[in-house]
């Protein structure tokens, strides 16, 4: 066997040859006093050894070196510390220094390093040679130069500016550091546009949606998991997907075993998810019921008094009436004719649920992803503040986030102000969506309709609403539609397939960045991001690009991006300036702000009475131009049955999908450590499946492996069964994250996209996309 | 006399594979593809497998962690017959590459699944695919520093690590653990000298519920799972 040596025959490695073990010690002494990110930082404060390499013969590694970062493969964005060896970067582990998840990482942080070494990623900026786009037609790309490339986005973007039609831009961003987003949505500003659209539409609006009727904070919650002593989820994917992950991963250990009083779980689900199966309890529901069993709970907490009669009595409005219908149409025998639960389960979780305080009524996508999904929300949140969980210990907080040196205002032109204040492409505070900050899945179909105005430019930073977008194929005809779209990833994907032009970002470990999480840990932090590693190809920060296309435009685009830093680097370091001093930064990775303060009541509730709202006076202020009856209903959290796509025959099954923790986020699934052990509750990788109750795959004649159609009325795909005992006889799910038929090898062909078949349809009020009310059909191929 | 041992809690994994994917990274052991999972050739060091029982609605999975074993009395050294796995005196069951001769013997001998054979060429370069960090362990430095094709490989309890830190005088179990334990978010694998009544493994078992995984089979494992 012929020895190899770290660092050989590989791109992007630093290896010097002929260099001996005295010469690297010299080296690192000396890179220590000249670099800073490779200081040979507080090791101590770290608390992790100094290793002093003790090498084979003939093995010469010449630098080592652990870099503070953080991981960009969820919206969690751990801090994270890399370990880079003659340039290379060999593993990823968690930054002590973080407290949100107190220096830990999920398994995602790890696949970090097939992010940065994906055979799949684009090395240069690449241009489209065939007019014709659409799935399965190649591009023809032809590498170009970034001056080529930017010279000429410059010139379109420039073209359509001078029109006195900047509106007819769109951004669409998915999964990107904070900073980056700051940037595109400054450059939407500066533009002109008012279609800057994230993902968010396809994520969890609805949860946000919920909390802002009863408090006002447009915002997922965040929980005190340290200090609670019960979790009631709804559909909450709370150790798979729901950020921040990494916190509720080191917390379940906590909350279990590592203090006297052990927290106690229950899942609500139709499947016995991850977490149902390490909760101490599984209650499986008729799906998208959850909103009438959260009135249940009500119900019985207030019939027989359980409920914290101080907190309603002093930080309440509205629970009279809300008291009112609890009482008089949810009792749990009603309800368990909905939900599919026995009235005694629905007694014994309320009893626990109000007694064993402090508690938390945990909602989730699988309880909100619906139509109505924000009335659901709401009536789960409400729960929260009947046994007086708000702002308290081990209750719901309100997460504060970090304070970055404020930008100036753009500088705006008539153009700009005029462009912005048409309407939006998403129709987000429209008579369509009255309460919606974004509704990601509407662009398709606007697009497609040219509503309220054709787009003719499109730009997608790390987006792939191809894939991730209920009804996914509209979204193939309307890029197919635009006039001109520019892609900017590190990689090729579904979406990047209908490119004019595709700019290659550089991936999270080659790049400059500041972050922190979605609400979760209460107090604030930030985390850096630095080049573990020199970017391995001609490939630049998003922060760059931007930069580079507002130089070209000129006038008052390029005068709003002076004197906020030069590049990327200088960008967050202006923006980071006031948390601390820069070498600091770059030494520990992660600024932590003030701990947590509880009990906030003069000042958390941004509510018409200034208190928590069990009758929604934001709502009504929201519905009051929109020319909407409001009933004595309207504006209480309730239950309504779902309208579900497709009729129950020929379509008997609910489609119903979740996503593994090894789906990453950021658009691709080229990576083989995360597919050789993507689903581990089957014991099975590079695949997805239709996974089926034993019952009801008997009555279809239908056997565990065996290749079936899954059918919705809008399309069918065809995939193995997975016959099994977690999951509600009346559904079939499929997880998400395969079905890729562009992009790398290790994700092309594996598996279905569960999407393709869904339908279209969405939570009216926050403009969330509707993701489990299709039915289907399921049968041998 | 120092025997090292893993403890993994159940109640506090999340079955997240952190550990999975650590051990990957930290060993550079190959991925697999779709036709290597199919035959189940696919090379891990460290798996998480799923037991079920029960029907709906009262089905149950358990998730358990699978690192080798290190059984006291572990049937791949019995049967080895070319002594390429032995047992070390601090409890390491270990694998020698240059003295494997790949005849499988020790994988058809383990009741645990732990071993995996070699089957990449080397000429595919499986250890420096661009997806790949080099072949330099996180800290301390592999004995048998080159892999070959064609012999079986395993879980070593991160012993390069444990070498090296009693080298350096630091404290196994504490301030240096295997790479699974150190990225398990939960802090649910705990790792240490079960001789040592003082060890945080020993405290854990005397003062939880346990099992070991296969018990009939008299191998006595050194990994311990708490239960209760």
């Amino acid at each position: 066997m012929e020895s190899r040596k770290p660092g050989s025959s590989r791109k992007g490695s630093n290896r010097r040859s002929g260099m001996s073990r005295r010469t690297f010690i010299k080296l690192s002494a000396a890179a220590g006093a000249t670099v800073a990110a490779s200081s040979m930082f507080g090791y101590s404060a770290l608390g992790s050894p100094v290793y002093s390499p003790e090498l084979p013969a003939g093995e010469d590694v010449i630098t080592e070196r652990w870099v503070p970062t953080s991981c960009l493969n969820c919206a969690t964005r751990c801090a994270t510390r890399v370990r880079v060896v003659n340039g290379r970067a060999v593993k990823i582990t968690g930054n002590p220094l973080s407290q949100v998840s107190e220096g830990e990482n999920c398994a995602r942080a790890n696949i970090g390093l097939q992010v940065l070494y994906d055979p799949a990623r684009i090395t240069t900026p690449l241009k489209r040679t065939n007019p014709a786009k659409g799935r399965g037609i190649d591009p023809g790309w032809t590498p170009v130069s970034w001056e080529q490339a930017l010279n000429e986005v410059g010139e379109k973007l420039k073209a359509l500016r001078a029109k006195g039609q900047p509106e007819s831009l769109l951004l669409l961003y998915g999964l990107n550091s904070v900073s980056d987003e700051d940037i595109i949505r400054r450059f939407g500003a500066a533009y002109g546009t008012p279609n800057v659209i994230s993902g968010d539409g396809l994520d969890n609006e609805a949860d946000k949606s919920g909390e802002w009727m009863a408090d006002g904070h447009y915002t997922q919650s965040a929980y005190d998991l340290d200090n609670t002593s019960y979790i009631l989820s709804f559909g909450a994917s709370i150790l798979e997907s729901y950020k921040p992950l990494a916190r509720s991963l080191r917390m379940w250990g906590k909350i279990r075993r590592e203090r006297p009083n052990r927290a106690r779980v229950v899942v609500i689900d139709p499947r016995y998810s991850i977490t149902a199966l390490k909760a101490d309890q599984w209650v499986p529901i008729n799906p998208g019921t959850d909103g009438a069993l959260a009135m249940a709970i009500a119900n019985v907490i207030i019939s027989e008094g359980l409920y914290d009669a101080d907190f309603i009595e002093n930080w309440t409005s509205g629970f009279d009436e809300y008291k009112n219908l609890v009482i008089e149409y949810y009792d749990p025998e009603t309800v368990s004719a909905i939900t599919g639960i026995p009235a005694d389960t629905i007694r014994q979780i309320a009893r626990e649920f109000a007694t064993t305080r402090p508690a938390i009524a945990w909602r989730g996508r699988g309880a909100t992803s619906w139509p109505n999904g924000s009335y659901t929300s709401y009536a789960i949140f409400c729960l929260n503040a009947l046994v007086g969980s708000i702002d308290v210990p081990g209750g719901v907080t309100y997460q504060e986030d970090p304070e970055y040196h404020p930008m100036p205002p753009t500088t705006e032109d008539d153009v700009a102000g005029d462009g912005r204040a048409r309407p939006a492409l998403d129709l987000r505070k429209t008579v369509r969506f009255p309460a919606a900050e974004v509704a990601t899945n509407q662009v398709a179909d606007s697009i497609l309709e040219d509503i309220p105005y054709p787009v003719e430019i499109a730009v997608g930073f790390n987006s792939n609403f191809n894939m991730s977008a209920p009804g996914a194929g509209r979204w193939d005809e309307a890029l197919a539609k635009v006039p001109y779209y520019i892609h900017v990833a590190p990689f090729i994907s579904e979406m990047a397939e209908y490119a004019d032009i595709l700019l290659p970002s550089t991936t999270f470990l080659e790049s400059w960045a500041y972050d922190h999480s979605p609400p979760g840990s209460g107090f604030a932090e930030v985390r850096l991001k630095q080049p573990a590693v020199e970017p391995l190809y001609d490939t630049r920060n998003i922060v760059d690009i931007v930069f580079a296309l507002a130089g070209r435009l000129g006038d008052t685009v390029a005068q709003s991006f002076t004197g906020i830093g030069d590049d990327a680097q200088g960008f967050v370091r202006y923006r980071t300036a006031d948390l601390a001093s820069w070498d600091e930064l770059l030494e520990r990775g992660v600024w932590v702000g003030p701990d947590y303060e509880f009990y906030k009541y003069d000042r958390i509730f941004l509510t018409p009475s200034k208190k928590f709202e069990f009758r929604s006076g934001n709502l009504k202020a929201a519905l009051r131009w929109t020319g909407d009856d409001i009933d004595s209903l309207t504006c209480l959290p309730h239950y309504q049955e779902t309208d579900f796509l497709g009729g129950s025959n020929p379509f008997p099954l609910i489609l119903s999908t979740y996503q593994p923790l090894l789906d990453i986020e950021n658009g691709s699934q080229n990576y083989p450590w995360a597919q050789e052990m993507f689903l581990v509750m089957h014991g099975q990788g590079w695949n997805n499946y239709a996974e089926i109750n034993s019952q009801t795959a008997q009555d279809l004649g239908i056997r565990d492996g065996d290749t079936v159609y899954v059918e919705s009325p809008y399309g069918k795909v065809k995939v193995k069964a997975r016959v099994f005992e977690g999951i509600h006889p009346g559904v079939v799910s499929i997880a998400t994250g395969q079905g890729h038929y562009a992009g790398g090898e290790w994700a092309q062909g594996i598996g279905v996209n569960p999407n393709e078949i869904i339908g279209v349809d969405y939570d009216r009020l926050s403009g969330q996309a509707a993701f489990f009310n299709t039915r289907v059909r399921v049968y041998r191929a | 006399m120092t025997r090292w041992g893993m403890v993994i809690d159940l109640d506090k994994c999340t079955g997240c594979q952190s550990c999975s994917v650590a051990c990957k990274a930290e060993n550079n052991v190959p991925h697999g593809s779709p036709e290597e999972h199919a035959k189940r050739q696919a090379p891990f060091w460290h798996k998480i497998i799923a037991v079920s029982s029960g029907e709906y609605p009262a089905v149950r999975i358990d998730l358990i962690p699978m690192p080798c074993m290190h059984c006291d009395d572990a049937p791949c050294v019995t049967v080895c017959p070319a002594q390429a796995t032995y047992r070390r005196e601090d409890g390491i069951v270990i694998q020698d590459f240059r003295r494997c001769i790949g005849c499988k013997y020790c994988i058809v001998a383990c009741p645990y699944g732990a071993r995996s054979f070699n089957y990449k060429e080397p000429e595919e370069e499986e250890y420096h695919r661009p997806d790949l960090p080099p072949e330099r362990a996180d800290r301390g430095t592999w004995p048998f520093p080159h892999r070959v094709h064609g012999v079986v490989e395993k879980c070593t309890f991160c012993f390069h690590r444990i070498d090296e830190a009693i080298k350096e005088g630091k404290k196994v179990g504490e301030e240096v653990v295997p790479a699974c334990a150190e990225a398990c978010p939960a802090h649910a694998i705990a790792f240490g000298d079960l001789d040592d009544p003082e060890s945080q493994v020993s405290r854990l078992l005397a003062s939880r519920q346990w099992m070991r995984l296969r018990e009939e089979m008299g191998t006595s494992p050194k990994v311990f799972y708490l239960t209760g």
